[in-house]
């Protein structure tokens, strides 16, 4: 019905503009708190949430407990709606939506098909061309198709009808994904009175770290990502997302890096749940963690409480160590590997004597303008970032060739570079390539590549 | 007032403690090069603090000078103290065969990037609270002189060195920092020299350097011409110019790859 048939109708009808790119993120909201009761949430198409409580549930005290306690918070925000659990997410979905009677609707376990008999084939979770053929030939109920052949059902309707039924009724299992990548270990504080003060966070996430840290250690792993949310009690969730260069499950440590973003959480009006979540788990033998907290077995697990600090501030990409390669090519002889990354220890065999080496390389190098005289000599003057340079003396050419065996990219015409150390009248000395050759396609070009002291 | 007459012996003491020079604390790694220790306090770098390296020229800008000189020093930092040095720069330049050459194996550094000076700063103080760490290098252009008093205090509780490379990018913000007073207990001027040819060998001589001290808590300002005696980077002094010019030095080397 148009809008202005419904006003003139009721003329006093309050409207509002449909906004569903606001309603999709009110139920991702909705649907991340929800994951209070469990890991594996996800919000259900525009208008429901599924939750996994399979194995999660005895926290509460079991599926009523917990469902009464999901109806009492949704009330308390205003939000209507309606529970159902059931056995699976198609019986659950269809309870939800179909079910006569008061939520929430709770199916006894292996109880997946006599409760969905007398409802409508909508229930089904089928599109409306399908449902409406369904009933145009007189099946108005999931009961209806019980009876009836499966393969008539499949050549009429498509196969997506007996696949419904048969998720629905626990014949065909049926996956949730969830919103996030589900965490191996989970550790959850509740609060009857939800808190706001700085110290009470702080004391909250000491007590799921020293919750978390011995059930790591009982199996022998460290954690590598951790994410510690706080469930505020207007339906918001902050976040404390971590990464470690190392496995770790040392307490002071992770507190420690936590504390440091503690300020980043804004508790609004307070904070009713707080889920410390350990994710990327790997083996961590018990040796490797010093009795005391911190005796290092070797460099780098000495240093790796400081690595993680400097990586979840500024990125784990911007922490890197310099290792040498085996290559000729300037750029790969030396590369920078992050510290997270696993450390190679590539030995590489200390390089033949070459030419002094600059001690700045500029990647990628800077082009110059450079003036010279004869095909293999050096600039006798170029112009880099503003200045001048005269030449006074200089040495080369350094011929560096491609490694022959990499694919021909976009530098290809670089392929050859003749490099020459040169110095300015000021004493500063450089490092310059000519890329190309002469009497080649391309015309030749100069760059600068590195400074030496 | 019997009571205050009481604490004065105390009170002595805390004064003591706080007019200490730096140097006795955790002690000085010295040059090896007399001219240059002389200079010094205590004979030698101070460890546990902070000293300041500016280039010269256009080098203020790329600070090949800086870390040339600084890696030299960390080379031996390194080996003696044996452990990871933590270089926070904005852009990471630094290569590793040419800071080999100078005596600072690559392989026990720890390269920080952070694009802004105040993530720099930061993380240097976070690698002067951190045990394992050698020494400390930060390359900034804007240094407020709060936070070189932090990292002098750090570097003085932990007795690890820290160094900061200045460099700018700008003719304007280097005019402007320069000669801003900080708390580094030295400052260090390090500029490039025509190199001297080699008789009877075209090109590029052995790189020459002048080494200016600017400042120099409990010393004295004083300049030295330094010589890389050849690729293996012995350096040299060529000539003492500034203050000490009596000081037979012209024969003294010391090695840097060790």
């Amino acid at each position: 019905m148009p809008l202005a048939d419904a006003l003139s109708f009721f003329p006093g009808l309050a409207t509002a503009a449909a906004e569903p790119a606001k309603d999709a993120a009110a139920l991702r909201r909705l649907a991340e708190w929800c994951s209070r009761y469990s890991p594996w949430t996800a919000p259900d198409r525009v208008d429901g949430i599924r939750i996994e409580i399979t194995g999660s549930a005895h926290l509460w005290g079991g599926e009523e407990a917990l469902a009464a306690d999901l109806a009492t918070r949704l009330d308390r925000r205003h939000i209507a709606g309606r529970i159902a659990i059931a056995d699976t997410l198609g019986a659950a979905w269809a309870m939800a939506r179909f079910a006569e009677g008061k939520s929430p609707v709770i199916l006894l376990p292996g109880d997946c098909r006599n409760p969905l008999i007398p409802l409508p084939v909508e229930a089904l979770r089928l599109d409306p061309p399908t449902t409406q053929g369904l009933r145009r030939v007189g099946l108005k109920r999931v009961g209806d198709l019980s009876g009836m052949p499966r393969d008539a059902l499949t050549r009429r309707f498509g196969e997506m009808v007996v696949r419904r039924l048969d998720q629905a009724q626990g014949d065909l299992p049926e996956p949730l994904s969830p919103l996030g990548e589900a965490p191996t270990r989970r550790v959850r504080l509740s609060f009857a009175e939800p808190i706001v003060d700085p110290a009470d966070l702080l004391r909250a996430t000491e007590r799921l770290v020293e919750d978390l840290v011995p059930r790591l250690a009982q199996e022998g792993i460290g954690a590598r990502h951790l994410d510690l949310a706080f469930h505020r009690v207007d339906g918001r969730v902050e976040r404390i997302r971590l990464g470690t260069a190392r496995p770790s499950r040392d307490p002071r440590h992770l507190v420690a890096l936590f504390k440091e973003r503690l300020d980043t959480v804004d508790p609004g009006l307070g904070i009713e749940d707080v889920i410390l979540a350990a994710f990327a788990v790997e083996p961590l033998p018990p040796e490797q963690i010093g009795l005391a907290g911190h005796t290092p077995t070797n460099e780098t697990n000495g240093i790796a409480p400081l690595l993680d600090r400097l990586g979840n501030r500024l990125g784990f990409a911007a922490v890197s160590r310099l290792e040498p390669r085996e290559s000729h090519i300037p750029e790969r002889s030396s590369v920078r590997v992050p510290v997270a990354s696993a450390h190679s220890h590539a030995s590489v065999a200390p390089a033949p004597d070459k030419p002094p080496r600059p001690i700045r390389l500029f990647e990628p190098p800077e082009p110059v303008e450079a003036f010279w005289l004869l095909p293999d000599d050096p600039p006798f003057r170029f112009a880099w970032r503003r200045r001048r340079h005269r030449v006074t003396r200089a040495d080369g050419p350094e011929r560096i060739a491609d490694e022959w065996w990499r694919p021909e990219g976009p530098g290809a015409g670089d392929a050859i570079r003749d490099y020459y150390r040169v110095e300015d009248e000021e004493g500063r000395r450089f490092w310059l390539f000519r890329a190309g050759l002469h009497g080649g396609d391309q015309s030749l070009r100069w760059f600068v590549h590195g400074v030496f002291s | 007032m019997v009571e205050e007459r009481a604490r004065l012996p105390e009170l002595r003491e805390r004064v003591k403690w706080i007019e200490r020079p730096t140097a006795a604390i955790h002690g000085v790694l010295p040059f090896g090069i007399a001219a240059i220790d002389r200079a010094l306090p205590g004979g030698g770098l101070t460890r546990g603090a902070l000293h300041e390296i500016l280039g010269m020229g256009g080098d203020e800008e790329d600070g090949a000078l800086a870390a040339a000189f600084a890696a030299g020093i960390l080379g031996r930092l390194a080996r003696t103290g044996n452990g990871t040095v933590l270089w926070c720069l904005p852009r990471p330049d630094l290569y590793g065969p040419g800071l080999a050459a100078h005596g600072l194996d690559p392989t026990h550094i720890v390269l920080v990037r952070a694009p802004r000076d105040s993530e720099i700063l930061w993380a240097m103080e976070e690698g002067l609270r951190a045990p394992g760490i050698a020494a400390v290098v930060g390359e900034v252009g804007s240094l407020p002189a709060v936070a070189s008093r932090r990292l002098q205090l750090a570097a003085e509780r932990s007795g690890i060195t820290a160094f900061l490379l200045r460099r700018w990018c700008d003719g304007g913000q280097a005019a402007r920092e320069r000669n801003l007073p900080n708390a580094a207990v030295t400052r260090w001027r390090i500029a490039a020299l025509p190199s001297q040819p080699l008789p009877g060998e075209p090109g590029v001589g052995r790189p020459r350097w002048r080494v200016e001290l600017l400042r120099c808590r409990g010393g004295e300002p004083a300049c030295w011409e330094v010589e890389e005696a050849d690729a293996t980077a012995h350096v040299s002094l060529a000539a003492a110019l500034a203050d000490r010019p009596a000081a037979p030095v012209s024969s003294e080397k010391y090695r840097r790859t060790g």
